[in-house]
């Protein structure tokens, strides 16, 4: 979490996105998506919007009505792990909003009032999120995990791939 | 550039039709989701290890997601062969294979001698006459490769396969033969048009933007899939992705753009890198960027990624996210054409439709227009997903009917004993549509007229076990979260409308504000500003239109059959038993060997356990969650082995004499009920136990009904029957036999002597079979066999008989008349499996080697002189299409021939009596059932109630004796006022934790009688459990009804 803690963080590597995305179609779109990708817990921090918006010349807020508005960006830290679940259509009909409330369970991750979309454990270990879609829909219902993606998941499959995460060491 | 494309066609040929035998893996993201990439990693490290001179290449995906991975082998000359199920175990016995020349049977879904790419035809080869070609798959059987022409046959990254089967020869003809204008004519001449939703006219919406005024302009594509449930357009640029850069060019070129856009989703990151390196390796080649040789056409395109946003399908929120913006609808005018991207004129178009355009160009509008229908030509990928058994992606000729996509194509229902109910398609700005009609051609005009819409092709088949209410609120939920929020009936009336939806399934709404969801819904699609919001009520629009009654079933009865519905319910099995049984509470009883209290619960909520446990239908095995481990837990066994063993040991008496106790003061009612079938005594066991007087009217000499003189023997011994009639004497229920309704007794003297009247006399009358000879001597009816082997424990019959039907009336009497030495034979005009009879029962009748003729229907019965049987006239018939009851309707063959029989048994189907009902002055339905208040049971006539088959049509027993039960509770409220029906129920105390090992045995098979010792007699086939095995049974149980998040 290095970076909330401090406003200072190295801007070369975003001023790099920056300088390889000038002027085509969508810029804005694709800065955001690649920085959230190379900032640690993959999340968009204030001084980084700041950063942007500074570079792009753009105002701050509309920043912020972007990231606020697309559910691919986070505005705070994700789990080392991230379990994505689907709720398309062809994953709701075949039983994924158990599959969540299981792994919410599983997890220990208790969802507060009115949150939606993205859990992350206290410990900051797991994430999970929810998609509308992967694409996957034959094989419905899709999990990923760590963005491997698992099809025809049922609550037994589930419980042996969160014991393998949970046993894996903490991603430095 | 022209000498390097001809270099790039010959090393694709090359790469296409190696001279060495070739692997190629599918590998799109559900290939690979299912193990592609390890097994084409196994390929790999064994051709690298062995120095083995095998092509190795990945190519896109066939569409058949159900069976993948999918491999394709080739050896020079011959067909290619696709193999399906591919695991990495598979990799040795493949190399093997190669090797010997054959490949293992198993692994070989069909071969492929050539194959139409549309500008170029691939010819693999001929040979291996045994294996089927790929059009005589099912799954591929009536689709049509317009779209995905090179889908799972190409490597995706490689412009020289694409090249290789005519790929950007269409593009090339276009821009140094033809003029912009001819293209577009070309387009609005093939009648194409918009594959993502509404179906406008593509030719037209190119025709805008070629005349808006201006010097820049800008195409655009919209690849942001956000239709979830539908995922073709992954596919198709995951497979082929310069056909979409080939169908942009042209329209580019048609248009008058220089700049393109893809818009993708971010989701999808696979066929991002694939179209990012064929925009790459076009640019490369000089299509891209610079101005083509021959031509004065050049044009630049970028992929842009989408960030999760489903109104970003919508055009003009689309271009907002383009440009930088959250992405949110803009009124129209001004359409894009005029003012689009940076308010330049715009054209956006669907991935399909694009891809749509290389053909037309390349093959012309008149032969593009062979295919489809008059109105929509082409054909139209769509994603058949959710519970059907061939999942993937269909491309189907536009016009042919839902049953083709769902039945004969998907193969019906995933799992065994499901009924498919409806088909959403169009996503959620669709509509779901009822299995019966099926018979609706899919294209735009057709879908829109039964209030679903086309949309991006996304088909999610649901079944019995899908709750409809819980679907419409799925949707309300999705396009509430995905509203941009600018305009107030999307963003406040959706949010309103999902309130009001959660209320229904969570069993607290009211009928009033049914209807105020419907016209909330309305009045959103009426007023929304962008068509994200005028069409996101379709799904609750459609549930309502079709499937109020289930509305209806969390309003009045708080109930979802489907079992979706949590709050609802506790365990499933439960929840799908008619009569709610308290199922985890007698299997922990019988666990905690408290067989008393076990059985003193089964009886509480089923008053015929003993019976019942033999001859139910076992609803509660078709949900039971252990079948996700091996098999369901055999619920029904289990209480009639506690049944026969409290009978066994005389304790019953104990029990008896606690509900005795236990009767309410007599309230001074009288009640009549009619028919001693299962829902009249069920009804009378709660009636009188409730204090009312009743009395039982039935026209047989015994009560029992069609317990009695319906079902053999052999499946329910009559003691067991006898001795649960024991209690309802001892509580006092008063019978009159041998009295008819409409003969001996009328309901205006009933209605006169008691305070309410309750009908339960089931579906007796047999349907007619309209066939000539019915008259003959020697036919008889099943039913009336039945009745009569029970009455006289005999019948007159000859040597040979015939059945006709495939229900369970059809069973019982063969398997009767081959009881008493009959050579019976049973036909029936559909196949096995269209059977309606309980599937057992089928089994169990091949066992004793009764002899089924299946695709026979019967002509006319044959008779001598003396007008007695000699022959039963049938004609053979074959499956044809599938009809809206999914299966496929018997088609005459022509040929017949006579089966020589003495008798000729007609159970071709039961009915309700409805001219008895007639002339008492009760009004019917137009199927001839019994018209009553839902979930309330009230007849026309005043105090007069009915349940049962009566109004349900013909069911099982278990289901009559629910809605009896049901019906008793109401007509207690109706006499006293208060509700009472509760109190007659009692909570056992027993353990709630949840096993915490799972006990690996599959079900328990209870002792049978052997086939041979059957022969002659009427002994009951089932033997039942023995303690242990019941007890084992009972410990297989997953205890699901300790909900999880009990566990904490
Ligand atoms: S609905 Fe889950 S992958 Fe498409």
């Amino acid at each position: 979490m290095e970076a909330t803690k401090s406003p200072y963080f190295d801007t070369v590597a975003y001023d790099a996105i920056i300088d390889a995305c000038n002027d085509s179609p969508g810029r804005l779109l694709t800065v955001l998506e690649e920085a959230q990708k190379i900032t640690p817990h993959q999340y968009l921090p204030e001084p980084v919007l700041r950063h942007i918006a500074k570079r792009l010349d753009v105002p701050l807020s509309r920043i912020y009505s972007i990231v606020t508005f697309y559910s691919f960006f986070n505005l705070k830290p994700q789990g080392d792990h991230t379990i994505t679940v689907c709720r398309g259509t062809a994953c709701h009909t075949r039983g994924s909003k158990m599959l969540l409330d299981d792994v919410l369970l599983r997890l220990g991750i208790k969802p507060k009032e009115g949150e939606t979309g993205s859990f992350t454990s206290e410990d900051m270990r797991f994430t999970v999120k929810t998609v509308a879609c992967f694409g996957q829909c034959a094989l419905a219902p899709v999990i990923a995990i760590d963005e491997v993606i698992y099809s025809n998941v049922t609550s037994e499959k589930l419980e042996t791939l969160l014991k393998k995460l949970a046993s894996r060491k903490v991603k430095s | 550039m022209n000498a390097r494309f001809d270099e790039l066609k010959n090393i694709g040929q090359r790469l296409i039709r190696p001279q060495t035998p070739a692997i190629a893996v599918g590998m799109g993201t559900c290939g690979i989701g299912n193990g592609a990439d390890q097994l084409f990693e196994a390929f790999r490290t064994t051709i690298a290890e062995r120095n083995l001179d095998i092509q190795l290449r990945q190519v896109g995906c066939l569409g058949y997601c159900a069976d993948e991975p999918l491999v394709n082998i080739y050896f020079p000359g011959k067909p290619l062969l696709v193999l399906h199920k591919v695991v990495k175990r598979d990799v040795t016995a493949i190399f093997k294979g190669i090797e010997k020349g054959t490949l293992p049977k198993r692994l070989v879904l069909c071969k492929i001698s050539k194959w139409d790419h549309l500008s170029t035809v691939v010819e693999y080869g001929e040979g291996y006459p045994d294996i089927p070609e790929w059009n005589e798959v099912p799954f591929f059987k009536r689709q049509m490769k317009l779209i995905m022409r090179d889908a799972g046959l190409i490597d995706p990254s490689s412009i020289s396969e694409y090249i290789a089967v005519g790929g950007y020869a269409a593009l090339l003809k276009a821009v140094r033969t033809m003029t912009p204008e001819a293209v577009v004519e070309e387009v609005k001449d093939a009648k194409l048009r918009g594959r993502g939703g509404a179906g406008f006219s593509t030719g037209i919406k190119w025709e805008l933007l070629r005349k808006a005024p201006g010097e820049k302009k800008y195409i655009i594509c919209n690849a942001d899939e956000g239709d979830p449930g539908a995922y073709m357009n992954r596919n198709e640029i995951e497979s082929d992705p310069h056909m979409l850069i080939e169908g942009m060019m042209i329209g580019a070129y048609a248009m008058g753009a220089q700049e393109g856009i893809i818009y993708i989703r971010a989701e999808y990151p696979l066929a991002v890198e694939r179209l990012t390196n064929a925009v790459k390796q076009a640019t490369e080649l000089g299509l891209i960027g610079s101005v083509i040789p021959g031509s004065d056409f050049s044009f630049t395109l970028s992929v842009v990624k989408g960030a999760g946003a489903f109104v970003c399908g919508e055009e003009t929120s689309l271009m907002s996210s383009i440009e930088g913006y959250a992405g949110r609808a803009r009124p129209r005018p001004p359409f894009p054409a005029q003012k689009g991207y940076l308010g330049c004129p715009t054209n956006i178009n669907n991935v399909e439709t694009w891809c749509n355009v290389p053909v037309v160009i390349g093959k012309g509008s008149a032969w593009y227009k062979a295919t489809g229908t008059e109105k929509s030509p082409g054909t139209k990928v769509f994603s058949l997903v959710g519970k059907v058994k061939n999942t993937g992606l269909v491309e189907l000729p536009l016009g042919e009917p839902l049953s083709t996509l769902v039945y004969e194509i998907g193969g019906g229902a995933a799992g065994k004993e499901k009924r498919i109910k409806a088909v959403q398609s169009g996503g959620p700005s669709g509509g779901c549509i009822p299995a019966d009609k099926f018979s609706t051609p899919v294209d735009y005009e057709s879908l829109a007229e039964i209030g679903a819409i086309m949309g991006s092709g996304g088909m999610v088949v649901l079944d019995q076990d899908n709750c409809m209410v819980d679907t419409a609120r799925y949707f309300i939920e999705f396009t509430k979260n995905e509203s941009c929020g600018k305009c107030v009936p999307c963003r406040e009336g959706l949010a309103q409308e999902l309130e009001l939806l959660d209320k229904v399934v969570n069993g607290k709404a009211t009928q009033e504000e049914l209807t105020l969801m419907e016209s909330l819904a309305n009045s959103i699609g009426d007023t929304a500003l962008c068509g994200f919001g005028q069409t996101a009520p379709n799904p609750v629009l459609t549930t309502l239109k079709y499937f109020r009654n289930e509305y209806e079933e969390h309003i009045l009865r708080q109930h979802c059959s489907a079992g979706v519905c949590e709050a609802l319910f506790d365990a499933l099995c439960v929840n799908s038993c008619p009569m709610h049984m308290n199922i985890p509470a007698y299997l922990e009883l019988l666990k905690e060997n408290r067989l008393e209290e076990a059985f003193e619960s089964t009886i509480r909520d089923n008053p015929l356990p003993g019976t019942i446990g033999r001859i139910c239908h076992f609803h509660c095995q078709m949900r039971c969650r252990r079948e996700t481990v091996d098999t369901p837990v055999h619920q029904g066994e289990i209480h009639r082995y506690l049944a026969d063993t409290i009978y066994k040991m005389g304790s019953e008496q104990k029990i008896y004499e606690t509900l005795m106790t236990e009767k309410k003061p007599a309230t001074g009612k009288k009640v009549a009920i009619v028919g001693a079938g299962p829902a009249g005594l069920a009804a009378a066991f709660y009636l009188v136990r409730l204090g009312h007087d009743v009395i039982v009217y039935d026209a047989n000499p015994k009560a029992g009904g069609v317990l009695r003189y319906g079902i053999p023997a052999y499946r329910l011994p009559r003691e067991v029957l006898d001795k649960e009639l024991e209690l309802y004497k001892a509580l006092g229920v008063k019978f009159r036999f041998n009295k008819r309704l409409g003969t001996d007794i009328h309901l205006e003297y009933l209605e006169k002597e008691f305070d309410a009247v309750f009908l339960a006399i089931g579906a007796y009358e047999h349907m007619d079979l309209p066939i000539p000879g019915t008259e003959y001597k020697g036919v008889i009816q099943g039913t009336v066999l039945l009745d009569t082997l029970e009455r006289k424990s005999r019948v007159s019959v000859g040597k040979k008989a015939v059945i006709i039907g495939g229900g369970n009336v059809a069973i019982d009497a063969a398997r009767s008349l081959w009881r008493v030495g009959t050579d019976v034979t049973v036909v029936y005009r559909r196949s096995r499996d269209a059977m309606p009879a309980n599937k057992l029962e089928i089994e169990e009748a091949v066992a004793e080697g009764i002899n089924f003729e299946f695709f026979t229907a019967p002509l006319s019965i044959k008779a001598d002189a003396k007008g007695k049987v000699i022959a039963l006239e049938v004609m053979e018939m074959t499956g044809g299409t599938f009809d809206t009851s999914g299966r496929r309707k018997p088609i005459e063959t022509g040929k017949t021939r006579d089966i020589a029989c003495d008798n000729v048994i007609i159970a071709t189907g039961e009915r309700v009596d409805s001219g008895l009902l007639e002339r008492e002055k009760i009004v019917t339905t137009k199927w001839g059932t019994v018209c009553v208040e839902p979930y309330r049971y009230k007849t026309n006539r005043e105090r007069v109630y009915a349940a049962g088959d009566m109004v349900s049509g013909p069911s099982t027993a278990a289901e009559a004796m629910g809605l009896a039960r049901e019906a008793a509770s109401f007509i207690d409220f109706e006499l006293m006022g208060v509700k009472r029906f509760d109190q007659l129920f009692k909570t056992f105390d027993y353990s709630h934790e949840p096993p915490t090992e799972i006990v690996m045995t599959k079900q328990i098979e209870p002792r049978h009688l052997s086939v041979a010792s059957r022969r002659g007699n009427f002994q009951e086939i089932n033997r039942g459990y023995m303690g242990d095995q019941a007890r084992l049974e009972a410990t297989r149980c997953l205890r699901c009804d300790i909900r999880l998040s009990a566990r904490g």
